[in-house]
């Protein structure tokens, strides 16, 4: 019984910036219909802004969160406005989106390194207090990052579902010709939903550069487990990006604790490709 | 001299499998970002079955090239009946367990130690390299030959017809997802074969050249060189690599200070170059091909 409880807070705890990720990753999938690999530099520059903030300005760690979510939307909506609306308008397919926004990701990911260097880099931070939840240690940066994390999946929530904004959004997805005739300005709405995603990214990169270390491959290391989370929980959806993101925690934390890191994420992916095969969502008809 | 053909090797390797993914993707519309996966498993299966098991080079090839066939043919029976956007992060996750299991399994691998020497099938003192060089090329101009002919063969015309409609293709009653699976499996299993054959040219194997780079490299050439061509591979592939790896890092003066700058700065312009290429020249170098699809 203490495994499962341990498991659970630390699935929990640890894995509450994936779900802040995956959340945000989801919403640019819904959107605009392709999956964007560069949203990896997205947390990526989130954390390196933070660190930044932290280390070099001498900031406190927790007036560094805004200022580097706001940034992280920031760039969010600029690869928006100079990649890939240039390109959904030029038509392009939607395999080469994908391949497209590997390219960005390359590019913006090869420009940290070469702006930042390759080696890990800490926060600047008061050792944590620690707290005992269950018999599991937990520190009070973990917490905040699990509150934020409630916080923003409730907000999406709410704006998706009960927001006018979230209704026109909702327009665009699935009728963009419709939607334009309703007279709906799709750029406004794609610059904030695209904003909105890079702020999620954003924090993810904070919080998870604040519980282990910040570098610049970091957000590749975690992309491909937000792009099956947003999957598996149904593209679009902030629920099932929640319930999916929280069994991913949940998976790794096991497998990790009876094995080792790495195998969790081999677990992770071959159940990601069963999953992909199951949902028949993406199925070719007939 | 040695340096430079290990260099023409490597460019080698990169145009053979530029071409192959132009079979895939260019041809029957097969979205792979699982290259290193299917590249670096017939590596390293070959490095253990010829280093650790200590069986023969031949026999090491052929067990290491059939493995691959086996879990391309696995992986292809799951995945090809989805949508691109499934089959690029399906692939790419096969890539990316395969390059983590090469860095967990020690016992076979050694890890991130390295696995070796790989040596070569045979021994002729000094011009051993250039003779196994020249092997390679003979097998990427007959894979080249291949898809030359595969284009006007009615073979080549189902593929084609897979890619552009596979509903259509399929009300014809062409059997569209045997024909994608076999297909798959077969020039998978070629780029198992030569990465089996890079082990060689390598001689020392570790996990990290599994990673990523591998796959965006040959996709970065056959983009730039025109996806629906076949030689687009071939020029993409001398372009990008030959340009940087050859010229370049290797003649250019560059001091030390910014010498370790410059794979990071080549992977950045490959970026570039890659998004450049899809706004404005989506076609790549030689865009598209003539066809006539009257007489075959």
């Amino acid at each position: 019984m203490s495994f499962l409880t341990n498991v659970l807070v630390i699935a929990l705890t640890e894995q509450a910036p994936l779900i802040l990720a995956a959340v945000g990753f989801t919403l640019i999938f819904y959107l605009n219909g392709f999956i964007n690999v560069a949203y990896a530099e997205n947390i990526t520059l989130g954390a390196y802004f933070a660190v930044v903030f932290n280390t070099i300005m001498g900031l406190n760690f927790y007036l560094t969160i805004i200022p580097a979510a706001l940034l992280s939307g920031l760039v969010s909506v600029i690869t928006f406005l100079l990649v890939f609306r240039p390109a959904l308008k030029r038509g392009v397919g939607k395999a080469e989106m994908i391949v497209l926004s590997v390219g960005l990701s390359f590019f913006m990911r090869y420009a940290t390194k070469l702006a930042f260097g390759a080696q890990l880099r800490l926060f600047d931070i008061a050792k944590p207090s620690y707290w005992m939840v269950f018999g599991t240690g937990v520190t009070s940066y973990q917490i905040t990052a699990l509150a934020l994390v409630v916080a923003i999946a409730v907000g999406l929530y709410l704006f998706i579902y009960k927001t006018n904004y979230g209704e026109i959004m909702r327009a665009l997805a699935n009728d963009e010709n419709l939607a334009l005739v309703s007279g709906i300005n799709p750029t406004k709405v794609s610059v904030l939903i695209w904003f909105i995603a890079g702020v999620a990214g954003g924090l993810a990169g904070v919080f998870f550069g604040v519980t282990s270390f910040v570098q610049y491959i970091m957000g590749w290391d975690l992309i491909l487990i937000v792009i099956m989370i947003s999957i598996v929980g149904g593209i679009g959806n902030v629920r099932g990006a929640l319930i999916a993101g929280f069994g991913a925690g949940f998976i790794t934390v096991a497998v990790t604790l009876l094995t080792k890191p790495l195998y969790a994420q081999v677990v992770l992916l071959l159940l990601f490709i069963g999953a992909l095969k199951a949902r028949g969502l993406q199925r070719v008809r007939g | 001299m040695a340096y430079f053909i290990f260099g023409f090797s490597t460019m080698v390797m990169f145009v053979a499998l530029a071409v192959l993914l132009h079979l895939q993707f260019g041809v029957t519309g097969i979205v792979n970002f699982g290259i290193a996966g299917f590249w670096g498993l017939g590596m390293y299966s070959f490095g253990v079955f010829l280093v650790h098991f200590g069986f023969p080079y031949a026999v090491s090839l052929l067990l290491a090239t059939a493995l691959t066939g086996v879990l391309a043919f696995a992986l292809g029976w799951v995945i090809l009946d989805m949508d691109g956007q499934a089959v690029l992060v399906a692939t790419l996750a096969f890539a990316t367990i395969v390059m983590h299991l090469v860095t967990t399994e020690k016992w076979l691998t050694e890890g991130v130690k390295g696995l070796g020497t790989i040596r070569y099938p045979f021994d002729l003192g000094r011009s051993t390299e250039a003779v196994f060089l020249l092997i390679v090329v003979v097998i990427t101009i007959a894979i080249i030959l291949y898809a030359y002919k595969l284009h006007s063969a009615p073979y080549g015309r189902l593929l084609l017809a897979i890619k552009d409609n596979e509903t259509l293709a399929r009300s014809l009653s062409k059997p569209t997802f045997h024909q994608k699976l076999i297909f798959f499996t077969i020039t998978s299993t070629v780029m198992g074969f030569l990465g089996a054959l890079n082990g060689s040219i390598n001689q020392f194997l570790i996990p990290r050249m599994l990673g990523p780079g591998v796959t965006f490299t040959v996709w970065i050439a056959l983009i730039l060189g025109g996806y629906r061509r076949v030689l687009g591979g071939l020029i993409g592939a001398v372009a990008a690599i030959g340009l940087f790896d050859l010229v370049i890092e290797t003649y250019t003066p560059i001091p030390a200070a910014y010498a370790q700058m410059v794979p990071a700065i080549k992977l950045m312009l490959y970026g570039l170059t890659l998004m450049l290429v899809i706004l404005f020249r989506p076609l790549g170098i030689l865009g598209d091909r003539k066809r006539s699809y009257l007489h075959g």
